[in-house]
């Protein structure tokens, strides 16, 4: 489990992370989602000890990182894929980080088969894409089978089999009881991964729940109606509840469900020729609770 | 044997399944046995430093500047010899004819001790070194460690090289020579290998505060070189303390077999050097503990 407690970190005057409190769990693929400049990799490098805390605490497994006797055998991270020496090979790379933890150099050629970069293993990683230094990073973090892995921007270069491998995989470290947080800008691929949200927004935490929770209860339920009586459903309608008219023949109804549109129309005598919820998406709830966010924080300081 | 190599993929593929499979039953966060120790890191460190594609070519390079510089020095040295004043003649040193090397072996190594660290914070695999090993100051003392256990003695080959060459061409010449069973000759040689292994830890100390390969070098150059090409120019008394105390040049007298009185000898030169090597490393240990990666 990794539990962050009032973490902090301050700038000078800037607040990268402000007094952010949440606990990731295992056997789920927890998202991480902000915008950019919100504190994610800042609370991540807090998280494994690269940065120092201003206040408050973050410990994965029960103690902090750093207190950890062998920290890549409890937690795998990829955090930058771009670093690696160009002019050191794949293989040298990754037996540098197993040496530092005693982990045995087959272990090494194990992790490297995984991720699929046995056959380039001896070339030297300036020769690699994006997509294969993502794959090496993976290959790192998978070294020690540590119970905690974290994920900053997996998916970044990597190519649509990369992606699904990549999700694929983290549902397979999910499912086998480990802990697996994951910060990515693509909301489709968070959405079809992720189990649970952590959102954050300029350093804040703003929302930890379910993926479905969360998209429930920053989007409104909109129901798509097709009818030849459009206008005299709309202004039956449009009394009570939000009515868009998206062409001639079909509106777009937020605030009442479908059933609830179909018996006013029963009722009306009006015929419909569809009547269908529509599925919202994790991407447009995100923006209008960013949104949301954006406009929180502008009457706060109106407010003072 | 063949049958038995064959049989290995299957074999690990099988061990990572059910090593997999057994992993949820350990508790979240209960790490399994096996703690990494200083002997992990030294290991760990030891491999990047001889993978580092620059580590080679610093060196052979380096070692090939010493014996020609040695050569040169020596013949040049060595035909003029006999036109010296007597005096001249009198404070000829072969030993330091054949070790000029050791002016730019310094920056090598400490070009090398640099970028032990730089090479780090340039490409940012700083971020993997201290997850794999969040211990700083094991970090930084592995790194130390295996860049002395390499600079030492190639420092006391390239302080050989030089010497044999060195000494090889003024005997060619008729001048006054060692050989390598004076006294003075083990001292230079094996002084002169101290010397650039203290360079290259000045080097890897100043690295770690400059983050910056190129600020490294420019400051390498600066102190190793600069300095004592402006010390006679300085004013009267600044500049005979420079010349006597600035620490590598008071530390080049270890590659010296006469001894000026204005100078310190060479043993007390080689302790202000590791002195002031000491104190740096202080403050980089200090720094590296405390910067946010």
């Amino acid at each position: 489990m990794i539990e962050v407690c009032g973490l902090t970190k301050r700038y000078g005057e800037v607040l990268a992370v402000d007094d952010l409190t949440f606990a990731v769990r295992p056997g789920e693929v927890t998202g991480f989602l902000g915008p950019n400049g919100a504190g994610k990799s800042t609370t991540l490098r807090m998280v494994l000890g690269l940065d120092t805390a201003s206040s408050g605490t973050a410990t994965v497994g029960g103690r902090p990182y750093v207190a950890h006797p062998a920290p890549l055998k409890a937690v795998g991270a990829l955090l930058d894929p771009g670093a690696v020496l160009p002019s050191r090979t794949a293989y040298h790379h990754v037996l540098a980080l197993a040496a530092g933890n005693g982990i045995p150099r087959s272990r090494v050629n194990e992790v490297l088969a995984e991720v699929g970069l046995e056959k380039v293993s001896r070339r030297r990683t300036g020769t690699f894409s994006l997509g294969m230094r993502q794959r090496l990073g993976i290959a790192a973090a998978l070294l020690g089978d540590p119970p905690v892995l974290i994920f900053d921007e997996p998916l970044n270069g990597l190519d649509p089999e990369g992606i699904v491998w990549i999700r694929s995989l983290m549902r397979k470290m999910a499912a086998e009881g480990r802990v697996v947080l994951m910060s990515s800008h693509l909301m489709t691929e968070m959405e079809r991964t992720a189990d649970h949200l952590i959102v954050v927004g300029r350093g804040k935490l703003i929302a930890d729940m379910t993926m479905r929770d969360f998209i429930a209860a920053h989007s409104q339920r909109e129901v798509l109606v097709r009818t030849p009586q459009a206008d005299a459903l709309r202004s039956l309608l449009a009394l009570a509840v939000d009515v868009r008219v998206e062409n001639d023949d079909t509106l777009i109804v937020t605030g009442l469900e479908a059933a609830e549109i179909g018996a006013l129309a029963a009722a009306g005598g009006m015929e419909l020729h569809e009547l269908s919820p529509r599925q919202v998406s994790l991407e447009k709830a995100f923006m209008q609770l960013t949104r949301d966010a954006v406009e929180y924080q502008a009457d706060k300081e109106t407010d003072r | 044997m063949s049958h038995t190599t064959t049989r290995l993929p299957a074999q690990s593929a099988k061990a990572r399944r059910r090593s997999l499979a057994l992993r949820p039953r350990r508790g979240p966060g209960r790490a399994p046995g096996g703690k990494a120790t200083l002997w992990h890191c030294l290991h760990a460190e030891w491999i990047k430093l001889r993978t580092m594609r620059s580590t080679l070519y610093v060196l052979l390079g380096t070692l090939a500047f010493c014996i020609g510089l040695a050569a040169l020095n020596g013949s040049s040295a060595g035909s003029e010899f006999a036109d010296l004043s007597p005096a001249d003649q009198a404070t000829f040193d072969p030993l330091a004819t054949s070790m000029q090397g050791y002016l730019l072996a310094q920056i090598a190594l400490g070009l090398l001790g640099g970028l032990v660290i730089t090479s780090e914070y340039g490409v940012r695999t700083i971020v993997s070194t201290l997850t794999s090993v969040p211990h700083r100051a094991r970090v930084l003392a592995s790194k130390a460690v295996v860049l002395v256990g390499l600079a030492l003695p190639v420092g006391i080959v390239m302080s050989l090289a030089g010497f044999l060459v060195g000494q090889g061409v003024l005997s060619g010449a008729g001048a006054p020579h060692l050989a390598l069973s004076d006294g003075v000759a083990l001292r230079g040689i094996v002084g002169g290998g101290v010397y650039l292994a203290l360079a290259g830890l000045f080097g890897l100390a100043l690295g770690t505060v400059i983050r910056s390969t190129t600020a490294t070098v420019t400051t390498l150059f600066g102190v190793m070189l600069i300095v004592q090409a402006f010390a006679p120019a300085l004013p009267g008394r600044v500049g005979d303390w420079v010349l006597k105390y600035w620490p590598p040049i008071a530390g080049g007298q270890v590659v010296t077999s006469y001894q000026d009185p204005a100078l310190l000898s060479p043993g007390a030169g080689l302790g202000i050097m590791a002195g002031c090597v000491a104190a740096l490393l202080a403050v980089a240990f200090a720094v590296f503990r405390k910067r946010d990666a």
